[in-house]
């Protein structure tokens, strides 16, 4: 019990993730950098590594404005439930062995609903600070919102379809001898394109687009909210990812030799370097492509990773059957 | 011409290996061009107090100033020396360009932020 | 005349009569302060969901009063001041002013000041549709291609530091001449990385006819037909891009361009797309052209003394800046300061075309089509009067205008 909540709180739990958080936000900011050929965070910490954490700092004793017209209960206490939902997810995902640290048989289903009240807290959000640009912000996030929903869902579930359980940890336990990725490299495709819909980065940074709208939803944010939000959708990369490492990867499992390291080490490294080869390749994707308007995103994920999706589902089905 | 996605991908990869473009400046010098056009420096043995530059200064930065008479003949008239304001030179050169004593000469050097507006006039002109 | 003038009166009064029908509700104010904007000025978007039905611009958020200030300083400093009107086109803008000065005095310009002139023209000419590109990108969400377009051209704007002594504002054009000449030792070192650029340039030109997300942003947006353009003045790439040969290098040649060969870029129909390869093919003519007039550049003076004091008469100059055709008037009275100046800049040109290219798209459209014209809103801003029920159009003195301000603030000081 001890032990369950000791994990919850700081491995595999809250500290873990806020401080992977950080790191994935310098990992993106320094790759980015290097493939443009600049420098990236330089000055605070090692190579910059401690600039993630200066940002959230120093956003938190900025002062707080709030528009005159904005709904005040939603603006002050919403930005807290956007910023519970991938600390809860990460319970679920086994980091630290093939047991996650709080499982039960539906807690993907569980995963699933968490992924659409984040989406839901933040389109009250954006339409609760009642300026132009977030009015626009908002209808671009709802839009794409249903768009990417469907095939996200539907590939997320393929897995489980493979395994007949609705619970990660035993998926995660299935891909002990093989990894899901061989048998479905489409639904992986899906997935991946949707969480960058999901986590808005190009090409589907359409509700927070910088040059357009000022931040989109993000705009009449400031001080601590901001901060809160923008670790916020650090954590929902780290989650994203992680989900994708168990679903797909095989989680933390690989070759343990024996000897008298303790076994969790093992099992955390080759998650972590599953989990930063996955989010290497989100950061090269995001930086290749331009972004999309919302009528092609949506055209896009209707016309294309729906069908593409649902096909992989029903092979998976055929094959297991 | 066929559509590709990703034809970026490449040039990354080779970007990512190479060294960074960015300049090192503030903690490495910068490396500047031989005419490079910074602060403007004066001469005082040279200059005869003509008054040249400050006719042709574009903002009118330059104030001749009172420091004593010459002797013209048997007449006693006033001899006037310059007074830069730097914080005001655009580093243009006109000045440089028609001083016939060649007193006035543009430095590479640009790093003149103060906090006090005082330090940018250059007054070590005003000799005798 | 009399009855064009007419005609855009008219105009403007149904567009101040079809204002009242729009309500608040669909007005997205674009402006003056957006992210997609570098100067400010003020668009009101009558949306429709995300459709763009009108656009009406209000400009004048950067008047600097520049032609009045021309006429309190003497010829030769007016060229300081003209230079910084816009920091992209700067020596556009005081070769020009030299230009129409030089028309006044009759002297004959030293031919090697003219292929320096022309050096450096195209050198900027370089600089800001290699700036531009990078724009492009940035405001289609295609961060990378900015970075990389932006490296490159710091290769362009070092070498000008090596000419000039400065980078943007380079102070290089005089009265009869230029105030330096190009360092014969460098020259190879320039030719050498000019070239590099043109193989850069020829890699820009493939991701930006090869990437998808890019292509989905870019074609078919921003499109209107050449006759359109035609009568609505526009200048520049744009009318280029739409197929219409006019450039004034080729049209009445200044500098050296009689001496140089040019090849005129043209393509086929406007559209944002095709405006970004017009300016891609411009920038390799224009190293072509850097590199023959280096090589061929005849020895001589650079620069000749003149009086300060011009002539009375009156002259107008063209150039082809780097947006397009840019118009200075000068007026002289036979003293040491000008009497009149005016200065027509491309991007007022453009802009009526730039509205009309928006209406139809969506609101993530309006940066890239705003910047296709390549704006400068800097030097865009004039001032003129117009009375709209009496259709008189005029101008005040300087005296008139401080007459109206005092007036204005301090009422109880009336006359």
């Amino acid at each position: 019990m001890i032990l369950t909540i000791l994990q919850a709180l700081i491995l595999p739990g809250i500290a873990f993730t806020i401080t992977l958080g950080f790191i994935f936000e310098w990992l993106e900011r320094k790759t980015m950098a290097r493939m443009m050929g600049r420098v990236g965070p330089m000055v605070a910490g090692p190579a910059g590594v401690l600039q993630p954490l200066a940002d959230f700092v120093k956003l938190l004793y900025k002062e707080e404005v709030m528009p005159s017209f904005a709904d005040k209960t939603v603006f002050r206490y919403a930005p807290g439930l956007f910023f519970l939902a991938p600390l809860v997810s990460m319970l679920f995902v086994p980091v630290i062995g093939p047991s996650a640290v709080a499982s039960f048989s539906l807690d993907l289903l569980l995963i699933v609903f968490i992924l659409a009240y984040a989406t839901f807290v933040v389109a009250v959000l954006s339409y609760a600070s009642a300026s132009s640009f977030t009015t626009v912000a908002s209808g671009r996030l709802v839009l794409q919102y249903v768009s990417y929903e469907i095939p996200l869902v539907i590939s997320i579930v393929t897995p489980a379809l493979l395994v007949g359980s609705l619970s990660i940890q035993e998926i995660v336990q299935a891909q002990s001898s093989r990894w899901n990725l061989l048998l479905m490299p489409f639904s992986f495709a899906v997935y991946i394109v949707a969480l960058l819909a999901e986590l808005e980065k190009p090409p589907f940074d359409i509700p927070s687009a910088k040059t357009e709208i000022v931040a989109g939803w993000l705009t009449e944010f400031s001080g601590r909210a901001l901060a809160f939000l923008k670790l916020s959708k650090e954590l929902g990369l780290v989650f994203g990812a992680s989900l994708a490492v168990a679903l797909f990867l095989g989680g933390p499992l690989g070759p343990v030799p024996q000897s008298i390291v303790p076994v969790e080490i093992f099992y955390t490294t080759y998650f972590l370097v599953k989990l930063f080869a996955l989010g290497l390749l989100i950061f090269v994707v995001r930086t290749a492509l331009a972004r999309l308007k919302i009528i092609d995103a949506a055209v896009l994920f209707w016309k294309i990773l729906l069908p593409l999706s649902l096909a992989q589902a029903f092979f998976v089905l055929v094959v297991k059957g | 011409m066929p559509r590709k996605l990703g034809s970026a991908v490449p040039e990354m990869i080779r970007t990512l290996i190479q060294p960074p473009v960015t300049e090192g400046y503030p903690f490495k010098p910068l490396q500047l061009s031989e005419r490079f056009r910074g602060k403007l420096d004066v001469d005082p043995e040279r200059c005869t107090g003509c008054g040249v530059c400050a006719l042709v200064c574009p903002v009118f930065c330059i104030d001749m100033i009172d420091v004593g008479t010459r002797k013209v003949g048997d007449r006693e008239l006033p001899l006037k020396k310059p007074e830069f304001d730097l914080a005001i030179c655009i580093s243009c050169g006109e000045c440089v360009d028609n001083c016939a004593f060649n007193a006035l000469e543009l430095t590479r050097q640009f790093e003149l932020a103060t906090a006090n507006k005082q330090d940018m006039v250059m007054r070590k002109a005003l000799v005798k | 005349m009399h009855d064009t003038f007419d005609k855009t009166v008219q105009d403007r009064k149904e567009t101040s009569a079809g204002l009242m029908q729009y309500s608040a509700e669909n007005l997205v104010p674009f402006g003056p302060i957006h992210p997609a904007l570098k100067e400010p000025e003020y668009f009101k978007l009558i949306l429709e969901g995300e459709r763009i039905v009108d656009v009406i611009p209000r400009i004048g958020y950067v008047h600097r009063g520049l032609e009045k200030a021309a006429e309190q300083r003497p010829w030769i400093q007016n060229i300081y001041m003209f230079e910084r009107t816009c920091g992209i086109c700067s020596f556009a803008h005081s070769t020009a002013y030299v230009q129409a000065v030089e028309g006044l005095l009759l002297y004959k310009l030293p031919e090697r000041a003219k292929f320096i002139r022309l050096v450096v023209a195209e050198l900027e000419r370089i600089h800001s549709h290699l700036l531009w590109i990078g724009l492009m990108g940035h405001w289609a969400g295609f961060e990378t291609l900015f970075m990389w377009v932006w490296k490159d051209r710091e290769i362009v704007l070092d070498i000008v530091e090596a000419i000039a002594g400065n980078r943007i504002h380079k102070s290089l054009a005089t009265i009869e001449g230029v105030k330096r000449d190009i360092p014969e030792p460098l020259i190879p070192g320039f030719i050498e990385r000019l070239k590099y650029i043109t193989t850069r340039v020829h890699y820009y030109r493939n991701v930006v006819d090869t990437e998808s997300t890019l292509l989905i942003r870019t074609e078919g947006i921003g499109k209107i037909s050449a006759d359109r353009l035609e009568q609505l003045c526009a200048v520049g790439p744009l009318v280029r891009a739409a197929g219409i040969p006019r450039d004034v290098r080729r049209d009445d040649p200044y500098a050296a361009y009689n001496d140089v060969p040019m090849d005129l870029v043209t393509k086929s129909g406007v559209d944002i797309h095709t405006l970004m390869q017009q300016r891609l093919d411009e920038v390799v003519v224009s190293v072509n052209m850097i590199i023959y007039a280096l090589e061929h550049m005849p020895p001589g003076p650079v620069k000749l003394r003149v009086p300060p004091v011009v002539p009375k008469g009156e002259n107008a100059s063209h150039v082809e800046a780097p947006r397009g055709e840019l118009f200075y008037f000068v007026k002289s009275n036979g003293g040491r300061m000008p009497e009149r100046v005016k200065v027509r800049t491309p991007t007022l040109a453009n802009l009526p075309s730039a509205l009309e290219m928006l209406k139809g798209h969506t609101l993530a459209d309006v940066p890239v089509v705003l910047t296709g014209i390549d704006p400068c809103f800097g030097c865009m801003d004039r001032l003129s009067f117009l009375d709209r029920d009496s259709q008189k159009l005029w101008r005040w003195s300087g005296e008139e205008l401080r007459q109206y301000g005092i007036h204005h603030y301090f009422p109880e000081r009336k006359k």
